[in-house]
């Protein structure tokens, strides 16, 4: 199922609003009451985190529950980075590093791939894309978490940040992206072309296909950047507890400060900020590229 | 329990501390050798390069009470600095796993770990893993210390790998204002009298639970189980679910099935809150009143105090426990043998278990030094605990750690205690009959020790 | 999921050298020879080098350790098929089958019909559909220890904001984590909630393909927005609704995060492994109680439920609808 349009940021999408036959796409009242309720529960957990995140432990179990923000935000907050045994700060760093790291390299080895695949001819071609998209069944994570830490003490890199960021370089869903993209985006005629004009396949890369699938490049980064900000197990299992990503590092929060409410969600809230900051600069985007990736696929 | 420097301690009166920095300075009481190999060598290593010493341990609330004692060292040993690090909670779900996990992979963990007593049967079956403390002089430590307290120390090779830190002893903290409104006495001489064993101790829960219905009288099975097994294995030549060949004695032993019976007994008389220990919701209980007694050794009045805050002090109390003396937990120390540095980690190692480091972390967080000098001295003797209505903490606990004979702890203990716990959580909340319990307790432990 | 493999078109061959280019280098031709066999390789080389570290080879390792009682150093002894057959005589490992399948069902069914039906709603005509369509997608960018943190609140037997609303119609609270019925409710609400948004843009998008006309037509022959819907709508969607059962399957049967904070950090799923899904099973093995061996066969028996399930579920959805 493939389609001939795709947008790139800002493009406009084919949905004129002419008015057709239109019925069925007329809102009802039922349909708008269905929307609201859910805007409001989709929203509603993390609005009452930021609440409690910005009140006082004395008023968590008040009876109401408190639905109005409080004043005790900034030295919630602060609680959160001197909280010694969570080693919060830490995490943040570690994080930034892992998820930055990881980003660049999987954006970088799948629109080099994604490019091979989508416009050149070479023995093996299908084959191999189709044991990509194969691999994108295995559950990695869960499966190799036993020989990958052995991998690591073999190595001597426990409590390493390499340790956590080699093996999510794998990312067969990154490739079979760029390769949809890139098929999309790079008409076969403008390799050619290029070619024709003497360009090496490197050249053509770098001068043709990055301009083009840079909207693909932008998607698979704020996918790749969700995906390692929010993981968990494989970093609990290989980095010691001083040593944390910044979901372990919520955990420990929340296993060692647990009667401390308003100090685990505001240390929650803060963690997902980051995330929150790219969605509502980029939610247009986000929402375009999850529409035409899944469009593609 | 952010550690609030503030916080609810057990504070000694600050003369006290002040007193305490002139004699640390002018330690060894009576020649014990007691912290003066660490003040020696740090003269000798002083022109060494800078180390850092990590010290892993666990517990939450003020855990191990560290902070000062750190401090104190950090700034009179500026080549050897310890870098204190409190890795979670629990023990035996989180910790003992993790800190296995590294000791197996040969690196990761500290050059200094913390073993609470339940861990020590598995660490003493596994020298490999740590340092022989011998070589460092520090047997010459024996005579500070209980003989039961050192002997456990000794691995199976019957080498020194560690050395004790505090004891936990054993009473009952209550909630004087909760009995208080039962038309209870409030005072501890008199709650003691209450419950000389543990059938007056659950006729005291009925006669609560009549006029507060709402108010449970313990917080779950799990403390008070644990509580009444280490008592009980006092008669039962010390052992609780293994003998000293390591054969699994859960279903023969009278200690097991004794303090499985009684907490049974208490949950069907609906006396439990049905709280998991170790829980944010058993936290929250201690906060909100929701039971009336909690057994604790000593260092759970740091936990209460963490958990409970400022706005319930003076509301806990301490009294005697129902049943005697008892001692449940207390930790060790030990240097691992991926140390880059266990020279340093040995002298670090014997600054915190000597008598000046102990008696710092008694101050912190409430744990009754190991050390014989430590238990007698007039900081402990004399500590009155502010947090708990003023109670004579010192004196309580020290007194129910002196006739403490030692509990045996087979290698596989913490496995099997972790699965039976559940079994009583399970029971005691509803999810496991309480007719089938005892065979499920039986067949889980057996599982756990494989 | 839809592979269109190969373009299937001749390439041109690049230009040859003209007559009037006789004394061009054979070097340079060599070079542009060498230049399109190798680099198609050397552009792909990145990825299955990886592949084959840090994917295939511990695939191949789990199952070599999986027939080993097996120590992170020191004595590996190999036990053949002996953690195999202890494994599936385990009661306690067909347990955190049976949650990890119930909870998956619990979650992964009403979460893809009300998808269907938000996306639906969202490809009306409405004003603030931007905004909207944001809203119900905040939840996937909460981490999932975010989520597991503030649900487990939410649930919280004694002072839970659930509990207190049941209370105000008189229900006793419940103690979620204490039974299997309540705690695969609460995981599995964990679940919706975060994903359910996501499924229904990726439905959007699949029904912004479909032309106008169909509905026109329908709309001449008098259907109602309700049969259109089942009709034609459904039906057109059943390649995306089988590329997101098949996304929801591996997720599901992967479920490790939520129900581990739901439990207060620990692995055993509840006091009687109420809610232990099979990661759990998997990592405690591992990291609790150090059986590598048998972990790695359990990891193994995962990916082939996993295999069975993909497959069953992408029958289901194919058979759906069959009828009409």
């Amino acid at each position: 199922m493939t389609t001939v349009q795709h947008s790139g940021p800002g493009a406009r999408r084919h949905r004129a609003p002419a008015p057709v036959a239109g019925d069925v796409f007329r809102a009802t009242v039922l349909t708008k009451v269905m929307l609201g309720f859910t805007a409001i529960l989709s929203i509603f957990p993390i609005y009452w985190m930021i609440i409690i995140a910005t009140r006082s432990n004395a008023d968590v179990h008040s009876i109401p529950p408190p639905l109005l923000p409080g004043g005790n935000l900034g030295e919630n907050i602060k609680a959160v980075f001197e909280a010694e045994n969570a080693h919060f700060l830490t995490g943040i760093v570690n994080s930034v590093i892992v998820t930055a790291s990881v980003t660049l390299a999987v954006v970088l080895i799948s629109t080099l791939a994604g490019f091979a695949f989508a416009s050149l001819q070479f023995r093996g071609r299908n084959v191999l894309l189709l044991s990509v998209v194969l691999t994108m069944m295995v559950p990695l994570q869960q499966m190799g978490v036993v020989p990958l830490y052995q991998m690591m003490v073999t190595l001597g890199w426990t409590n390493t940040l390499q340790a956590v960021i080699l093996p999510f370089l794998v990312n067969g869903f990154g490739v079979f992206l760029m390769t949809q993209y890139t098929r999309q985006a790079v008409p076969r005629e403008l390799v050619e072309a290029a070619r024709v004009d003497g360009a090496s396949t490197a050249r053509i890369w770098w001068n043709v296909v990055v301009p083009a699938v840079r909207p693909g490049m932008a998607v698979l980064s704020i996918q790749t950047f969700m995906l390692i900000w929010n993981e968990f197990l494989w970093p609990l299992i290989i980095l010691r507890a001083d040593n944390p990503t910044v979901q372990v590092a919520i955990r420990a929060l929340n296993e060692k400060y647990s009667t401390n409410y308003v100090l685990v969600f505001a240390g929650t809230a803060l963690s997902i900020i980051p995330l929150l900051l790219v969605f509502v600069f980029f939610g247009r985007q986000i929402i375009g590229g999850l529409m035409d990736g899944a469009v593609k696929s | 329990m952010l550690n609030s420097k503030n916080g609810g301690r057990p504070l000694a009166a600050a003369a006290v501390a002040s007193v305490l920095t002139v004699t640390a300075a002018a330690c060894g009481s009576g020649g014990t050798g007691d912290g003066t190999a660490a003040t020696a060598s740090a003269s000798a290593s002083a022109a060494a390069e800078k180390v850092t010493i990590t010290v892993q341990t666990f517990g939450s609330g003020e855990n191990f009470g560290y902070d000062s004692a750190v401090e104190a060292w950090n700034k009179s040993h500026p080549n050897i600095q310890i870098k204190y690090d409190n890795l979670a909670g629990n023990f035996e779900s989180e910790y003992l796993p993790q800190v296995n996990q590294w000791l197996e992979a040969g690196s990761g963990a500290g050059d200094i770990i913390g073993i609470d007593e339940s861990g020590m049967g598995q660490m003493a079956a596994r020298p490999q893993h740590f340092v022989d403390l011998a070589q460092y002089g520090l047997d010459s430590r024996k005579a500070d210390f209980p003989e039961w307290k050192w002997n456990t120390g000794l691995n199976k090779d019957g080498k020194l790998f560690a050395l004790g830190t505090d004891v936990g002893g054993m009473a009952m903290c209550y909630r004087s204002d909760l009995f208080k409104k039962a038309g209870l006495p409030t005072d501890r001489e008199e709650v003691a009298k209450l419950w000389p064993d543990w059938d007056s101790y659950l006729k005291v829960g009925q006669q609560l639970k009549s006029k507060l219905p709402k108010t449970s009288f313990v917080d779950g099975p799990v403390t008070i189980f644990n509580t009444l097994m280490v008592q009980e294995a006092g008669k039962a030549g010390n052992l609780t679910f293994f003998d000293k060949e390591q054969n699994l004695v859960i279903e023969s032993n009278p200690a097991v099935k004794t303090a499985f019976d009684f907490t049974k007994k208490l949950s069907e008389a609906g006396l439990s809150a049905k709280l998991a220990a170790w829980t944010d919701e058993w936290a929250a209980g201690q906060k909100n009143g929701a039971f009336a007694t909690m057994a604790c050794p000593s260092w759970m009045l740091g936990v209460i105090s963490g958990n409970a805050g400022e706005e319930n002090a003076g509301k806990w109390d301490v009294a005697a426990v129902p049943g005697g003396a008892g001692n449940w937990g207390g930790s060790w120390l030990a240097v691992t043998s991926q140390s880059k540095h266990p020279k340093e980690a040995a002298e670090v190692l014997n600054y915190l278990t000597s008598k000046e480091g102990q008696l710092h972390a008694f101050k912190e967080a409430g744990g009754v030094p190991s050390t014989l000098t430590g238990q007698q001295d007039p900081v402990v003797a004399d500590a009155v605990n502010e947090y708990f209505s003023k109670a004579p903490s010192g004196k309580i606990f020290a007194e129910s750690t002196q006739s403490v004979s030692p509990i045996f702890f087979g290698e596989k203990h913490t496995q099997v205690r972790a699965a039976v716990e559940q079994v009583l959580l399970g029971a005691d909340q509803g999810s496991v009959k309480w007719g089938e319990a005892w065979a499920k307790f039986v067949a889980e432990g057996q599982m756990a020790a494989g | 999921m839809s592979l269109d493999v190969d373009a299937g078109r001749a390439r041109l061959r690049p230009v040859p050298p003209g007559p009037h280019r006789h004394r061009q280098s054979s070097t340079r031709h060599l070079l542009s020879w060498l230049d399109m066999r190798a680099t198609p390789y050397l552009f792909v080389s990145p990825y299955f080098l990886l592949f084959a570290l840090f994917g295939l080879f511990p695939l191949i390792f789990t199952l070599w350790v999986s027939l080993h009682d097996w120590q992170l150093a020191g004595e590996r002894e190999f036990v053949g098929l002996e953690n195999y057959t202890q494994l599936l005589a385990d009661t306690k490992f067909w347990n955190s089958v049976l949650n990890t399948v119930g909870i998956f069902v619990l979650a992964t069914v009403p979460q893809l019909l009300i998808a269907l039906l938000l996306a639906n709603a969202l490809n009306k005509r409405l004003r603030g559909r931007l905004v909207l369509r944001l809203s119900v997608l905040i939840p996937l960018v909460t981490s999932v220890v975010a989520v597991g943190v503030i649900f487990t609140q939410l649930y919280a037997r004694d002072y839970g904001l659930v509990n207190w609303l049941l209370g105000a119609f008189g229900v006793e609270p419940i103690h979620w984590q204490n039974q299997k019925w309540s705690s695969w409710i609460a995981i599995a609400t964990m679940v919706d909630w975060r994903w359910t948004g996501y499924n229904a843009i990726i439905y959007l998008a699949g029904m912004q393909t479909i032309s106008k006309d169909i509905y026109e037509a329908a709309s001449i022959d008098g259907a109602t927005p309700r049969r259109q819907f089942w009709t034609i709508t459904v039906p057109l969607l059943k390649p995306t609704i089988i590329f997101t059962v098949i996304v929801s399957t591996i997720g599901g049967f992967t479920l490790f995060a939520e129900p581990v904070i739901f439990g207060g950090g620990g692995m055993t799923g509840g006091t009687v492994g109420q809610f232990q899904t099979v990661a759990m099973f998997i990592v405690k093995e591992a990291f609790r109680d150090f059986d590598y061996g048998y972990a790695a066969a359990a990891a193994w028996i995962l990916f082939l439920l996993i295999l069975v399930a993909a497959l069953v579920n992408y029958a289901i959805t194919r058979g759906l609808g069959r009828s009409r």
